[in-house]
């Protein structure tokens, strides 16, 4: 049973990899004539938009991840085992659990030139009594977007390297350091980030794939004309004439997150062996308490701009009348809540039934998959649950959108639930696959030899006692797929109206104030389910009478 | 060398309660002064304290010295003490032989490579420079963590239980090899195991001492707590 159950997990999971690329491959090249006829390649090279798009993407992608790491790597010398650092690890997953279109939505609020920024100086030190129009956002040259993803990626880089802290005893090893004479940055540099950075590798490979190809968030903060590489894909693949571009760029994509990926790892190379020569000189390097100010700064500065911008949301989400350049609004109402609810309720009830299907399938396969791991079914295989999140979303998905065509299941409800599996099983597997493994065995002992089969003592026993990283891995689930955009888009055929897809659509068309109310209701069922999450395990394990 | 001296040492917990209260000694170059008592009675705190390294949650009063520079400003970098804790901490990411550059100061790059062959050579362990600390024995391992220490010349040597994970056939030998190359230093060894104590070391139990006790004066020492 537990070969049949591994067997069938590892094809729904792995086979929708093939079959993405495959449906992307197929039409690119001319070969399924019922949906993209042509060389696609061809047409692509021929396409104006190609080159600017293109750079575009690799110049924001790019950016965004290297000013991510770097801020990560600060934060970590300059902020370890300061009292910042114990309000990072406390705020992060909060931060980390808002969808990030509506962060998005939240920045815009604050850097536009109407924004908060502006009206927190004006007319006072500016002497604008209009929003000035010296610039735009979303900018030409797409730092907004830049800006945008590294709030979102860096508090998902630092937490993964905070994690894997308590591995490397960093502690004792900043202490024999500092005593040998090593200042606390050189102690980083030498000790801690050589054995730190393989450990967050994978990580960074996913920050990257996702800052090459994200689509949501740069149709929200990224420049028109021209838009990044996959918002110009998206905006053509459903277009009959052209199709086989739209795939050719998809597989294009792909070719070059996995060329970044190699310069990646030359430039590892490099750094690594000029860190060896560098670390045999024995130079101690000196205390600059000037850069660990700095390095507090950012962190801290990228932290007030995620907590601003989502304070912006649920202002703007009772806001009346907020003319400029009032710092705050004038006049306030309920009425975005109250009487636009029955317009809200089925984007949110569409949303809720996906994301509780996505939570429930994804434990159960998660549990299913690790309960075989422990019975030695399966191999531990960890790298492999990262892949669908190594690869650029676009060219998954247009693979799949390809086949359901064909097959005819696009629109369907589960055919979306399907493809938020997907992506939500990689995060839930790997968050609980550490509780899972360190859980005494004696537990099961104990329940058997008190005539416990092998259910009983899974739900009585092993689950119960594992209920806070379920919990935790079930809030995760549900938050991966409220976010979740594209997939909805391309799977859902129009049918699916989640608050994701209401979010992203109506953005340019629509009063700030609705926009607000529906990206602050899409923060909001992740942040509850964080709550539920620090919550259940109590309430399993209250005092019981 | 220097004279390491500690003057009205007072630590305090975030919960109020007092780990040691006016300890003060010195320790003269060559002299070892064992701090004994159970767990939790701040014997590694107090080396913490020395070192520059303690938790900033406990409040701490008192001066160190090292002869006449005044180390309790200094951080831990500046202060020059050797310290070597209960587990080796040798560094996976590098060969033995980088473990030990790690602690030398200064010298040409081939200047270097011959101290540490030199060092592992008198040590027993010639030819393991380029060797994974990973495939060491316990022994090696706490004699190259010794060698890393002495390589970076402290002013002081600073020993936080260095011997109670080893096997208890390695401690005789570890022991040796430790005292033998410490004797021109100043070293405050903390530990609950008087075998660990050499011969020649005064003994302080800070759990049971009184200050009537820690007026016993060796000829080079001087031990002063205030009662618990």
């Amino acid at each position: 049973m537990f070969r049949l159950t591994a067997t069938a997990i590892a094809l729904a999971f792995f086979l929708p990899l093939v079959v993405g690329i495959a449906g992307s491959v197929v039409p690119a090249f001319g070969l399924m004539p019922s949906i993209a006829q042509g060389n696609g390649f061809e047409q692509l090279f021929n396409d104006p938009r190609f080159l600017p798009s293109i750079w575009l993407s690799l110049k924001t992608g790019i950016t965004a991840t290297v000013i991510a790491l770097l801020v990560t790597i600060a934060t970590l010398v300059c902020a370890h085992g300061t009292r910042l650092w114990r309000f990072l690890i406390a705020c992060l997953p909060p931060l980390l659990a808002v969808p990030h279109a509506a962060l998005a939505v939240g920045l815009i609020f604050l850097i536009a030139p109407s924004g908060w920024l502006v009206r927190l100086i004006s007319p006072e030190l500016t002497g604008w009594s209009r929003p000035p129009t010296a610039w735009v956002v979303p900018d030409s040259g797409g730092w907004s977007l830049i800006l945008g993803l590294v709030i979102k990626e860096t508090p998902f880089l630092l937490l993964t390297a905070a994690a894997q802290l308590s591995t490397l005893k960093v502690d004792a090893a900043l202490r024999i350091g500092r005593t040998l004479g090593y200042a606390p940055a050189r102690c980083w540099s030498r000790l801690i980030l050589p054995r730190l950075y393989p450990r967050i590798r994978l990580t960074l490979l996913i920050v990257l794939a996702f800052n090459l190809s994200v689509v949501d968030v740069a149709i929200l903060l990224g420049p028109g004309n021209p838009p990044t590489f996959s918002v110009f894909l998206l905006s053509i693949v459903n277009d009959p004439g052209s199709r086989a571009v739209a795939s050719a760029g998809a597989l294009l994509l792909a070719a070059g997150v996995a060329a970044v990926y190699c310069v990646v790892f030359l430039l590892e190379k490099t750094i690594s062996a000029i860190a060896h020569a560098r670390r045999e000189s024995g130079q101690r390097g000196k205390a600059m308490q000037s850069l660990r100010t700095f390095g507090q700064s950012l962190i801290a500065g990228i932290q007030i701009i995620s907590i601003a911008s989502l304070i912006l949301l649920l202002l703007w989400s009772f806001t009346r009348r907020w003319r400029f350049p009032n710092t705050l609004p004038t006049e306030w109402t309920l009425n975005h809540w109250t009487s636009r609810s029955v317009e809200f309720a089925s984007p949110l009830f569409t949303t809720l039934s996906i994301a509780l299907m996505t939570l429930v399938l994804a434990l159960v396969a998660a549990i299913a998959w690790l309960e075989c791991e422990r019975r030695g079914t399966v191999p531990q295989i960890d790298w492999l649950w990262y892949v669908p999140l190594l690869i650029p979303q676009v060219t998954l998905l247009f693979g799949w959108q390809a086949v359901a065509l064909l097959t005819g299941a696009d629109g369907k409800w589960l055919t979306v639930v399907y493809s938020h599996w997907v992506y939500a099983l990689p995060y839930v597997v790997l968050l609980l696959a550490v509780a899972w493994r360190e859980l005494d065995p004696n537990w099961n002992n104990a329940a058997a030899v008190l005539g416990a089969g092998y259910w009983r003592t899974l739900f009585r026993v092993r689950i119960p006692l594992l209920i806070k990283p379920v919990s935790q891995a079930a809030a995760v689930a549900l938050a991966v797929s409220v976010a979740q955009y594209l997939p909805t888009l391309l799977l859902g055929a129009g049918r699916h109206q989640t608050l994701a897809i209401e979010l992203v659509t109506s953005f340019s068309g629509v009063d700030r104030r609705i926009i607000a109310t529906l990206a602050t209701m899409q923060s909001l069922l992740p942040l509850l389910a964080f709550c539920a999450a620090l919550w259940l395990p109590r309430l399993v394990h209250k005092q019981r009478t | 060398m220097n004279n390491l001296t500690v003057e009205s040492l007072q630590l305090t917990l975030p919960d109020g309660s007092r780990l040691c209260q006016d300890l003060s000694f010195s320790i003269e170059p060559g002299r070892v002064l064992a701090l004994m008592g159970p767990s939790g009675s701040g014997k590694s705190t107090i080396l913490s304290w020395i070192t520059g390294t303690i938790d900033p949650h406990i409040k701490a009063s008192g001066e160190v010295w090292l002869g006449k520079t005044r180390l309790t400003d200094l951080p831990a970098e500046k202060r020059n003490l050797g310290l070597m804790l209960q587990q080796d901490y040798l560094f996976p990411h590098m060969s033995v032989g980088e473990n030990l550059k790690f602690g030398l100061r200064g010298g040409s790059k081939k200047q270097r490579e011959q101290t540490v062959e030199q060092s592992l050579e008198q040590a027993g362990l010639g030819g393991m420079a380029g060797r994974d600390p990973g495939t060491l024995s316990g022994g090696q391992r706490a004699r190259v963590s010794l060698l890393r220490t002495l390589l970076s010349e402290p002013n002081a040597l600073l020993l936080d239980e260095p011997f109670s994970r080893l096997d208890v056939n390695l401690r005789e030998q570890i022991r040796k090899f430790t005292w033998e190359r410490a004797k021109h230093l100043p070293t405050l060894l903390v530990t609950h195991d008087i075998a660990d104590i050499p011969a020649h070391a005064t003994r302080v139990d800070l759990a049971h001492s009184t200050p009537a006790q820690q007026q016993v004066q060796p000829e080079t020492m001087h031990i002063e707590q205030a009662g618990h």
